[in-house]
């Protein structure tokens, strides 16, 4: 009977611990994102339930895992959509560091942003994010998307990745598409296989890789 | 609105494609991402069958009402910003342009999304945000000029607002939701609807999966740091010292001889103080003490100690029921004449007439108990306990419920508590 209880009360006992073993399975592993910190840093988290130590000490060396759960499931959305959309605050705000670190010449203008993804949807988000990230910077940013004239479109699409951007680049300003007080942010993925973005920059006509 | 502005955008690809052949100019950016990454991108299976995707629509459902409130949180917090620091310095009409959910939920949550952006707005007037409607500004616009032919949304080109008689000046509020791994995260730009198109405001608010819905009403909005405080005020509500009051039942089991007689059950009212080792409640210890009274059959004091243990989770919880262990120990002293049967030996008939005329039977003995508790908000419980009584292991007068290690249980106990 007490073998039995114990089977009972045990797992509520101790910690709960996240790897995959006897009481969770491989799958629910995955769907946690963990992070050790400091058990202050826990209790500030969690208050009441995460003791911190005491003043002076308590003989043992303490860590706090939190876990959290993802909010979708694994495979409800593409792999490589799920890869950014999970960081891309991270990645937005890369992006917007590498052009403010950059190119601090050009603190001055009004920042474009332009996002080359297959999705259309993730490519809004990502365009949304970037412009934040960019507005947090202190930058001035602006909403309009530059436009180029079909016989240029036509030409560019044919053309590889590493040669179209800077044609683009050039005829957005030979256009005035791009004027002279402004700076188009590219946020490109080159490859569906790869899980991090590229940023590149227009800047009167001349076009850089920035990440 | 999602599948609305999903459509939209389709039909903007769609054109746009049709266009490139008759039109001079359209969004590099769309051919291009077209271009390049739909060639390199791998053919994919399209065969799903259809109950993957009922399942899939279930999960989406199930994941989209549980994101629900955790967004609305998030436009609560993006509303209570505006109140304390307003945008506008005056009422300005501002077009809510477009609200986007995350990749994968359906269509569904974009709608309740706007309708509580709309409402907690139609609530909180001093935020100076007042939302318009605005048709053209939603929709889809051909723009054919010397310049060439534009296909774009009416937001995303003022200049054909002011051809459609919309005032120029105005402002799009954009909103979008997404779910980044563990966090849902709240992004929000206004943009002046001027040809340079400039982004006035914009902000980036996120919250937690493991963070419950702080379900705050429209009318009373708190911030994240307010609501923390809320949070911790329920923690130490009464600090960790509680007075229960106590309704006991204890039964005795019957005899296995035909001499013994048991004793009847005895109900006992219990009161005292609890105490909490933290706020979270993990470990308390109480200190009872009780009195029982029967006219005519009996009456007993006791006094009671214990010690619980919170068995689900670390930290009481604030909604959900907690269930205690608690190991304790009373000392009893009962007396009238339905106290005799305590006692480690047959009753008599002598005995039971010396008791008669006497001062009646009188006993006092030790008790250990184990037992399981629910506690619902630390407020009400209930209770069940094994009790044994050692002194009368081996009385004639009392079976035993359970026999566990050696011991003896010969009482069981079920409790009523309300905590104050």
């Amino acid at each position: 009977m007490i073998f039995w209880l114990s089977l009972l009360i045990l797992p509520y006992k101790g910690a709960q611990d996240p790897a995959p073993g006897l009481l969770r399975s491989k799958r629910a592993s995955r769907r946690l994102e963990c992070a050790r910190v400091s058990p202050e840093t826990g209790s500030q988290s969690y208050p009441g339930q995460i003791e911190m130590a005491r003043p002076r000490g308590d003989y043992v060396e303490r860590s706090v895992m939190i876990c959290r759960e993802r909010l979708l499931r694994p495979d409800l959305r593409a792999p490589q959509d799920e890869a950014i959309l999970s960081d891309l605050d991270a990645h937005a705000v890369a992006m917007a560091s590498a052009a403010e670190a950059l190119r601090p010449d050009l603190g001055e203008r009004t920042w474009l942003v332009e996002t080359h993804y297959p999705s259309a949807q993730v490519s809004a988000k990502v365009a949304f994010a970037t412009k934040n990230a960019l507005v947090r910077q202190g930058l001035k940013v602006s909403d309009r998307t530059p436009v180029l004239a079909v016989g240029d479109v036509e030409v560019i699409t044919r053309m590889d990745p590493e040669s179209a951007y800077p044609v683009a680049c050039r005829r957005y300003a030979e256009t005035g598409a791009l004027g002279p007080d402004q700076a188009l942010l590219a946020v490109v993925s080159l490859d569906p296989r790869e899980t991090i973005l590229h940023a590149g920059l227009c800047d009167r006509g001349t076009w850089s890789w920035l990440h | 609105m999602h599948a609305t502005m999903s459509a939209v955008w389709n039909r903007v690809r769609a054109v746009a494609r049709v266009a490139t052949r008759a039109v001079p100019a359209v969004p590099l950016a769309l051919a291009l991402a077209l271009a390049f990454a739909l060639a390199a991108q791998p053919a994919q299976a399209a065969t799903v069958e259809e109950a993957q995707l009922a399942e899939l629509e279930r999960v989406r459902a199930e994941i989209g009402s549980q994101v629900q409130l955790s967004a609305y949180d998030l436009v609560d917090e993006l509303v209570l910003g505006w109140l304390q620091d307003p945008v506008f310095q005056a009422p300005t009409p501002v077009v809510l342009a477009g609200v986007s959910v995350p990749v994968g939920l359906g269509t569904g949550m974009q709608a309740l999304l706007e309708n509580h952006i709309a409402a907690v707005l139609t609530q909180n007037p001093t935020t100076n945000v007042q939302l318009v409607h605005c048709p053209e500004c939603t929709a889809v616009v051909v723009h054919s000029g010397p310049e060439g032919t534009v296909v774009s949304r009416g937001v995303d080109n003022p200049a054909v607002l002011s051809r459609l008689g919309q005032d120029t000046g105005r402002h799009a509020l954009f909103i979008d939701v997404e779910a980044e791994g563990a966090w849902l995260v709240l992004r929000a730009r206004i943009t002046q609807l001027t040809p340079e198109l400039p982004i006035v405001w914009s902000h980036t608010l996120a919250t937690s999966a493991s963070t419950p819905a702080l379900l705050r009403q429209p009318t009373a909005l708190k911030s994240a740091a307010e609501a923390r405080e809320e949070y911790l005020d329920a923690l130490h509500d009464r600090g960790p010292l509680t007075i229960p009051v106590r309704f006991v039942i204890r039964t005795y089991d019957r005899p296995y001889t035909e001499v013994g007689i048991a004793p009847p059950p005895f109900l006992w009212l219990q009161t005292g103080v609890e105490l909490g080792s933290t706020d979270a409640r993990t470990w308390t210890s109480s200190l009872m003490m009780g009195y029982s009274f029967i006219p005519q059959a009996y009456q007993g004091v006791m006094g009671q100690v214990r010690v619980s243990r919170l068995i689900t989770g670390k930290v009481r919880s604030l909604t959900r029921p907690d269930l205690y262990g608690f190991f304790g120990g009373a000392a009893i002293s009962v007396w009238g004449p339905a106290t005799a049967s305590f006692r480690d030996e047959v009753l008599t008939a002598d005995e039971l007439i010396a008791d008669l005329e006497g001062d009646g039977p009188r006993t006092t003995f030790g008790t250990f108990q184990v037992g399981l508790e629910l506690r619902v908000g630390n407020r009400i419980g209930l209770s069940g306990f094994l009790e044994t009584i050692p002194d009368l292991t081996y009385s004639p007068n009392m079976g035993e419920y359970l026999f566990i290690a050696g011991v003896s249980f010969q009482t069981i106990g079920t409790e009523v508590t309300f905590c104050f």
